[in-house]
């Protein structure tokens, strides 16, 4: 609207319209009004203040970048499994002047003697390696223990230790006295390759961080489906209690209604990280901390979605229902639940699939699961190890993801 | 005897859907009532079996008052009151089995219809009045994949399961086409007849009205313009009901 100071002429006659009006069309218009002039102002301050209070620094960001490659190139080596490059017999307690030895494809390891007195001098030598490969050298006892005699840690780099290889020409060898603390019996001497130099030869395993993962994915995947559980167990009678068609007509209906929306608007709205870290104080550390905070929220998150497929019900078979005479429970379970239940399986299966993903972060607040052990990774600065917590959750949440939209397609 | 005294429904937003209106039905009567859209019909038959609860006025079911029950005798009333409607509100993911035993959950003690077991004589029934709508075999399908007039059938089949000695019907055939609406209409024509069930039915068209009906009551804002035979009504009659500009027409 424009504002004109001039008195318009008492006339009845068509005015014509002020030249002025033509000028501020187009898109400059927008900044020959003063209000909008201000709004302008305003925007640009806030937009200052918050480059200046969250610190904004592209510069720094582009010039640090190279210096995290490390961290980069480790998350695409995860450590998923390691090669056994060799089993070598090693008798403690009983002194001989053999040698044993073992050999996969082209490498071989030899132990001399093969058995040795505490104290003896034992030498390990490893051959036909390929050069400069990095590996880990162990002692097994025969219920499957395993000491390292020498191995390549992540940390090794930054606190200054050589690391663990074969030389240039792919031989290696480790002279030491067997130290007295080393029980009699039966060993064997292990050489393998650790995680980010496998080649496609020899036997190979898991290794230790895939298995602890593994477990703690599957952990995480079950504290997800605990926590969607006992939230469905709760909001599925109180969505009835909560959906405007099926309470209205009476005072107490309608109370009923609004407490119950207001309670799951509440619920919904606290954060679960929040509530984990408020549940590890309540309940202690550990999944079921977790299992709590996904529950409260997911009570509020599907009552409320529980509702609302109850209130877009088709009303005439309640009507129908009604008619002849049923009771309301009667209405509900041959009218109202008939129609929501397809509704009800999908919302709970995607309320599952987000649980989940929600799951894999509550573990970094000390709520159990795979991302309990991934913070850990990380202020361990393990970047081998947390890259194989974080691709193991990518590809669980995308399975999920992909799996329930699937189902949930089938079902409605 | 159905019997209605100064009938009144004032809705929530003012509007007066039925206005003082005052009528008696006799047994084994086949009464139409007919009117334009926004009339009052289907307010009128809703207040009988109180889905719509009147503003004021009184109704009787023989000699139970039915304006005057409880929530508890209102339920034990609606038993003897069947109803089929425009949208036929069958639960189209249930099976029609499922659907027409529903008609019985005012009489099975409740536990059984939580678990949603029925009695084996109430499953016979259930048949028999399927084979009287002409559709036994559609007994194990899901109700939506039936056509609209086998739907509309099922719905009377659930109404029969009843026992009613009153049959209100609110359009049954307005989303039908004209053979469907003559099917339909026929089924409700036989169960007053043979049955002696009085059926209460609104309708759009004055062509079936003229056919089916013992006598036919018009209604325009809320109250009754005509009331009589339906072979009474002729152009004139037609007009006042209907407004000047209306054309009659016919469902053959």
């Amino acid at each position: 609207m424009v504002q004109s100071d001039v008195v318009q002429p008492a006339s009845t006659a068509p005015r014509m319209p002020d030249p002025v009006t033509y000028r501020r069309a187009g898109p400059g218009a927008f900044i020959t009004s003063w209000r909008n002039f201000l709004f302008l102002i305003i925007g640009l301050a806030a937009l200052a203040y918050g480059w200046k209070v969250t610190q904004v620094d592209f510069v720094g960001l582009v010039v640090n970048l190279p210096k995290s490659e490390r961290i980069f190139v480790s998350l695409l080596q995860p450590d998923v499994w390691v090669m056994t490059l060799a089993d070598a017999p090693l008798q403690v307690g009983t002194a001989n002047d053999q040698s044993s030895g073992a050999q996969v494809g082209d490498w071989t390891l030899t132990v001399s003697p093969s058995g040795v007195t505490a104290g003896q001098q034992l030498t390990i030598a490893l051959s036909g390696v390929r050069p400069n490969t990095q590996f880990n050298l162990y002692l097994v006892d025969n219920r499957g223990n395993t000491t390292p005699i020498r191995v390549n840690r992540p940390t090794d780099a930054a606190e200054g230790r050589e690391p663990v290889k074969v030389d240039a020409a792919g031989n290696y060898s480790l002279s030491f006295a067997m130290p007295a603390s080393v029980a009699a019996g039966e060993y064997q001497v292990r050489a393998e390759l650790p995680p980010g130099h496998a080649a496609w030869r020899g036997p190979w395993r898991f290794s230790e961080t895939f298995e602890t993962a593994l477990v703690k994915m599957i952990e995480t995947i079950f504290l997800a489906l605990m926590g969607t559980f006992f939230a469905l167990v709760v909001s599925i009678p109180l969505s009835f209690l909560g959906a405007r068609n099926l309470m209205q007509g009476s005072a107490v209906g309608w109370a009923i209604y609004s407490a119950v929306r207001t309670i799951f608007n509440v619920l919904r709205s606290i954060e679960t990280l929040i509530l984990a870290v408020v549940m590890a104080v309540v309940v202690g550390l550990g999944p079921f901390a977790g299992v709590m905070a996904i529950v409260i929220h997911s009570i509020g998150a599907m009552g409320k979605l529980y509702s609302e497929s109850i209130e877009s019900i088709d009303p005439g078979p309640i009507e129908a229902i009604t008619a002849t005479g049923a009771n309301r429970l009667q209405v509900v379970l041959f009218a109202v639940l008939p129609q929501v239940v397809p509704q009800f399986l999908s919302f709970t299966m995607y309320r599952w699939d987000i649980n989940v993903r929600l799951s894999t972060v509550i573990g970094l607040v000390g709520g159990g699961g795979i991302g309990y052990i991934l913070i850990q990774y990380i202020n361990l600065s393990q970047w081998n190890q947390a890259a194989t917590a974080l691709w193991m959750i990518g590809i669980v949440v995308i399975t999920m993801d992909y799996a329930s939209a699937i189902i949930r397609e089938r079902l409605v | 005897m159905l019997r209605i005294e100064n009938l009144r429904k004032v809705f929530p937003g003012g509007v007066t859907a039925v206005d003082d209106i005052s009528l008696t039905v006799p047994d084994g009567e086949f009464l139409v009532i007919i009117g334009l859209s926004g009339s009052g019909k289907s307010t009128l038959l809703r207040c009988i079996n109180r889905l719509v609860e009147p503003t004021s006025g009184r109704i009787w079911l023989d000699d139970v008052e039915l304006t005057a029950l409880s929530p508890g005798q209102l339920r034990e009333a609606r038993k003897r009151i069947g109803m089929i409607f425009q949208q036929f509100n069958l639960v189209k993911r249930s099976s029609v089995m499922t659907n027409v035993l529903s008609g019985r959950l005012g009489s099975i003690s409740p536990w059984a219809s939580v678990i949603g077991r029925f009695p084996p004589k109430e499953y016979e029934r259930a048949y028999a009045n399927l084979e009287r709508v002409g559709i036994p075999e559609k007994a194990n399908q899901r109700a939506d994949t039936l056509s609209g007039g086998q739907q509309q059938r099922v719905a009377i089949a659930r109404a029969l399961m009843q026992d009613p000695s009153l049959m209100l019907a609110d359009e049954p055939v307005a989303s039908l086409d004209p053979a469907t609406s003559h099917s339909v209409m026929k089924y409700l024509e036989e169960i007053n007849r043979q049955d002696g069930i009085t059926v209460i039915c609104n309708l759009h068209f004055l062509s079936l009205a003229r056919r089916y009906a013992t006598r036919v009551i018009a209604l325009k804002a809320g109250q009754i313009v005509f009331d009589g035979l339906p072979e009474e009504i002729d152009e004139e009659r037609f007009r006042s009901i209907y407004g000047e500009d209306a054309v009659e027409v016919e469902i053959r």
